[in-house]
């Protein structure tokens, strides 16, 4: 209830925010903003649960994409498995969806607790070993995966409740409602003493321990929350591919994940997501332009990190917090001069 | 998965057993050669060249032209070390320069943003086609035959290079005044530029020095692979892979650790063939786990 | 982090959240209405094409639209379908499934395509299927050779077909071959060096089989695997010195088979075992291998004398004229899929209608360049190419680098192909 109370701020924009995302892809004739919004809830998702550890612990993860994967594979997996869907029918696609959280969260524990030991580079490189083992079991283990062509022929989506998950419409709804409680969910545990602990590891984990608090177990907590919801990212984007692929599990799209939150911004909330959105659509527009989509995209990169030095929403607000300064010293100037 | 069978008729077949070792050090040289500049870029500069690759790539595509232009295959060779040297140069001075000391995220970010520049560089320049340099005539030779087995006279001039490049590059950073410098620059830069010395130009020669070994690398494997834009991708994973093993930062690391890792691929295709990339990665945790600075790395860098 | 620096947080991040909430939305439309807007009152019909045109098999995707564009070219010279021109929208997907997947929706949602030249290669095929079948666009597959893609009732869609060449027919034909020359030269100990994918390994096993079941005496004595894109072969290389075999298979293809075919001839492995590689013809692998062993059996792919008329010839020159790549084996397939297209869209007299299209193109034979006797069909009942030309050659290390084309009868295949499917249950 103290949450509810400390949090009906966000609650009330999660819910506004639903209600608009509702309202885009029924509003809309098209089918494309549905889209385009439901692959930006997968990598968004991504992205934001990456930026826990990395914007917000400090914990820089070259192997988030692992779990993104093993959530899509373990719902893609379970649903194509006859036994589950014939023995389960109508709650099996929530039961998947369950077993995938379930699944994602144990995996992440069991790496987290071996990788939160070390820090920095050697953090980085250890998530990315475990991450392209994950890949390498993906590639061979053909029987139950599908290897490279991935899980084939669809993934079944029995209704339940009313919800039929194969009708694009309700798919989106669906897809939206688990992205902003997923995105809620964050934005809670940011906000609360557990991540105020998160930010003081960041910026001092020694000091942190002199005070009490058990490092190496937040860093798992918070390991273990991100890895989930990313998770979670993973078994959105497999009900809108209608599949899963090994290139989820590749260390390129853990690196993609990391230049959204660069490009969005690693120190606003949203910052994540919104590098999300920008990267998606620079890529369809330099698409529509030139055949030499790299050497823009990489420019581009350039110009961010070289240029801004930060990503949008960090320069927007570095920019705005700015101003309100001059505003305010000159204010005070007046006030002195009067 | 385990073909035990296979693995004991190999090793106790001399020929295969020639075969395969061989075939190890040939595989593990190469790498040692790309890994040392990735490892002495990152001891001494402390950032990790995730374009590694891509002046492996620059190598053989200079090495290929040059090779096409005067049919001397030791000039290509040099001309590869020489022409990633300059693109470090410029790389170093432009890029990565502006993030020293900086969080390894923006390092990674200028690095990838520079391998997809190339690559399309790479493309618009050389043509998106499979390019071949071809065996040079000097080494058009049947390969000896050992106790059963086949070494070529070429990759026997390529293993005999890598070593004679990696240890005179561990030569130059430990023992010449060049080295020493860099050294005594990248502990306390403010103090080695009070005495007079330009410390960047330093720092670039040393980041050249580091892209030369990649650079160097991808042309003397140049007749035997094939160019095509983004073939650095390949050969940096399994670096980076090196690197960590051998502790990052040490050269003499680098050189075990590519012995290890071209043996485990080769013995590993007769004995575990679905898991050989597996069991890379699972060393590469190892270690990491138990011994984070790596077989042979300091434990005193970051 | 500052006690202080909490409350001015919040409030800045609530607006952001709204105004971003705003700004997406605001994006969503003026994108997605804008270029369908554009495009509804314009008269082309728009073929969308997603394939690979970055990365290390570029070279597929840029000879595919280049193939693609000079049927298109040649069309609209002629004043297109009723006066409407063809319009190609091409997309990177970077061979990624769920790219191809997600850049298909667009071309058809955002970009106003009306029909789908899907020029990706297998498993991104599979994900494009399903994606043109839930949106109802006609589509050709143009590129995989998976068998199941068409084979299998699982997969096929009414409106959707393939103008590419099937496994199982390059199968049954390499299968014939390499047994006739099994049985000739006394080939029994077989190995294979085929790329460790779902492609490689469909395509060894489907082969090796048709050879056991023509040369019973066949025997497999090695198998080695390597990954695709690896640089260095020198354990595969080593692991067939090894085995000793007397032939060997291998499915490698593109860069990789050039690197492959460089690395085993310093071993001098082709001195010493007769040699296949399906996908050693085609131009840019062999004219690229600088010490091109002769007289190893390649498959055919595409090449200016196969077959050796002079509409093929023709085609060659003006592909060669408007390319800046030489032509692959996708070049011909690609060609195929638009010629396809451009007849279906006669046929409907320009209603791209999914349905219409698709029975217009199920059953058709076209005049084709790339068919045997100079025609191509669309088979009926399972909606794959047929009548393209299967067979094998032999290199030489000069230009026209393939000689003595042995030509595999269609009937044979047919025979083959039906048993595979009952086998298969697919029939």
């Amino acid at each position: 209830m103290t949450l509810l109370r400390e949090f009906r701020r966000d609650i009330a924009i999660a819910v506004v925010a639903f209600l608009v995302l509702l309202a885009i892809g029924f509003g809309i004739d098209s089918p494309w903003p549905r889209d385009f919004l439901t692959s930006i809830f997968a990598f968004g998702l991504l992205a934001m649960s990456l930026n826990l550890l990395i914007g917000y612990t400090g914990l820089v993860s070259f192997g988030h994409a692992a779990f993104f994967a093993f959530g899509g594979y373990v719902f893609g997996l379970l649903l194509q498995w006859e036994g589950f869907t014939s023995a389960l029918g109508g709650a099996s696609v929530p039961l998947a969806f369950v077993a995938a959280l379930i699944g994602t969260a144990l995996y992440s524990l069991v790496i987290g607790a071996i990788c939160v030991r070390l820090t920095e580079i050697y953090f980085a490189f250890l998530t990315l070993a475990f991450q392209m083992f994950l890949y390498s079991v993906i590639l061979s283990w053909v029987s139950l995966t599908g290897g490279d062509q991935g899980l084939m022929g669809g993934i079944p989506r029995p209704p339940f409740l009313g919800i039929d998950l194969g009708d694009a419409h309700h798919r989106y709804a669906a897809c939206a409602l688990v992205f902003v409680v997923c995105v809620l969910i964050m934005r809670i545990v940011t906000e609360s003493p557990f991540g105020y602990t998160l930010r003081m590891i960041r910026d001092n984990a020694q000091r942190a321990a002199f005070l009490g608090v058990n490092v190496t177990r937040v860093k798992l907590i918070c390991f273990v929350v991100a890895g989930s919801i990313a998770g979670v990212g993973g078994v959105i984007l497999a009900l809108f591919t209608s599949g899963a692929y090994p290139e989820w599990a590749f260390w390129a799209q853990s690196g993609e994940a990391i230049f959204m939150i660069m490009l969005g911004g690693l120190n606003v909330f949203v910052g994540p997501l919104v590098g999300a959105v920008a990267l998606r659509i620079l890529n369809d527009v330099v698409q529509m332009y030139t055949s030499h989509t790299e050497i823009v995209i990489g420019l581009v990169i350039l110009f961010v990190v070289l240029g801004l030095r930060r990503g949008l929403l960090d320069f927007a607000r570095d920019w705005w917090v700015d101003r309100q300064q001059a505003r305010l010293a000159a204010a005070n100037r007046e006030g002195e001069e009067r | 998965m385990l073909e035990i069978d296979a693995l004991a008729t190999c090793l106790s077949t001399p020929a295969c057993l020639v075969n395969q070792t061989t075939s190890g050090l040939i595989i593990g040289m190469l790498l040692f050669l790309v890994a040392s500049g990735v490892t002495l870029i990152f001891g001494v500069l402390h950032v990790i060249n995730f374009a590694h690759g891509s002046f492996y790539m620059l190598g053989a595509y200079f090495a290929f032209t040059v090779y096409q232009l005067t049919g001397n295959y030791f000039l290509a060779a040099a001309a590869g070390a020489v022409g990633a040297a300059i693109a470090g140069i410029v790389f170093e001075r432009l890029i990565i320069s502006r993030v020293y000391g900086q969080n390894v995220l923006m390092q990674l970010l200028v690095c990838y943003a520079f391998i997809l520049i190339v690559d399309d560089a790479v493309k618009i320049v050389w043509g998106a086609e499979y390019l071949a340099m071809g065996i040079p005539a000097e080494f058009r030779l049947p390969p000896y035959r050992i106790a059963g087995g086949f070494v070529p006279p070429f990759y026997l001039f390529l293993v005999a290079m890598a070593v004679i490049i990696g240890l005179g590059s561990l030569y130059v950073v430990t023992k010449t005044r060049f080295g020493k410098i860099v050294r005594a620059a990248a502990h306390n830069a403010s103090m080695v530029s009070a005495l007079g010395i330009r410390v960047p130009i330093y720092f670039a020669l040393l980041f050249a020095l580091g892209c030369a070994l990649a650079g160097v690398a991808g042309a003397l494997a140049a007749p035997v692979r094939s160019l095509t834009p983004g073939m650095g991708l390949g050969i940096l994973v399994e670096s980076f892979i090196v690197t960590v093993i051998g502790g990052m930062g040490s050269i003499p690391g680098a050189f075990l650790a590519a012995i290890i890792l071209g043996l485990t691929r080769s013995i590993g295709s007769v004995g575990f063939p679905l898991f050989v990339d597996g069991a890379m990665f699972m060393m590469m945790a190892l270690v990491l786990i138990f011994r984070p600075t790596g077989l042979l790395g300091q434990g005193t860098l970051r | 982090m500052k006690t202080s620096d909490i409350r001015p947080r919040r409030r800045i991040d609530r607006r952001t959240v709204l105004k971003g909430a705003v700004g997406v939305a605001a994006l969503g439309t003026g994108i997605s209405g804008f270029p369908a807007y554009l495009k509804a009152a314009g008269k082309p019909i728009r073929v969308g094409m997603p394939t690979i045109m970055s990365g290390r098999v570029a070279i597929l995707g840029e000879s595919s639209v280049a193939a693609a564009q000079l049927q298109i070219n040649r069309v609209n010279k002629a004043g297109g379908i009723d006066g409407r021109p063809l319009e190609l929208v091409v997309r990177d997907s970077r061979g990624k499934p769920d790219e191809a997947a997600r850049m298909t929706r667009d071309l058809v949602n955002n970009e106003g395509c009306d029909v789908i030249l899907d020029a990706e290669a297998s498993s991104a095929s599979f994900a494009v299927n399903e994606v043109v079948r839930d949106i109802k666009k006609f589509c050709i597959h143009s590129n995989s050779e998976t068998s199941s893609l068409t084979a299998d009732p699982k997969n096929q869609v009414p409106w959707v077909f393939r103008s590419a060449r099937q496994g199982i027919h390059d199968a049954v034909g390499g299968g014939l071959y390499a047994a006739r020359v099994a049985k000739e030269k006394g080939l029994k100990r077989w190995a294979t060096v085929s790329p460790d994918y779902a492609y490689g390994r469909a395509n060894t096993e489907e082969f090796m089989e048709y050879v056991k079941i023509f040369a019973p005496e066949v025997e497999i004595i090695e198998q080695t695997w390597p990954k695709i894109f690896q640089p260095d072969y020198t354990e595969n290389v080593t692991a067939l010195l090894n085995a000793q075999p007397q032939a060997v298979y291998s499915c490698l293809w593109g860069g990789d088979l050039v690197a492959f075919t460089d690395q085993a001839s310093l071993y001098g492995l082709f001195d010493q075992f007769e040699a296949f590689a399906v996908n050693l013809g085609d131009y840019p692998v062999i004219t690229a291998i600088k010490s091109l062993p002769a007289g190893v059996h390649s498959g055919s792919r595409y090449h200016k004398d196969i077959p050796d008329t002079p509409e093929n010839e023709a085609w060659y020159a003006e592909f060669m004229a408007n390319s800046k790549v030489l032509p692959t084996n996708w070049s011909w397939e690609n060609a195929t899929a638009m010629d396809f297209i451009i007849a279906a869209l006669k046929a409907t007299g320009g209603d791209t209608d999914a349905e219409k299209m698709g029975k217009a193109t199920a059953g058709m034979t076209i005049d084709s360049p790339f068919g045997a006797g100079g025609k191509l069909t669309m088979r009926d009942s399972d909606h794959t190419l047929v009548n393209y030309m299967v067979g094998y050659s032999k290199t030489i290390s000069k230009d026209p680098y393939v000689v003595d084309f042995k030509q595999t009868d269609w009937a044979d295949i047919y025979k083959h192909e039906e048993e595979w499917k009952k086998r298969n249950g697919y029939i």
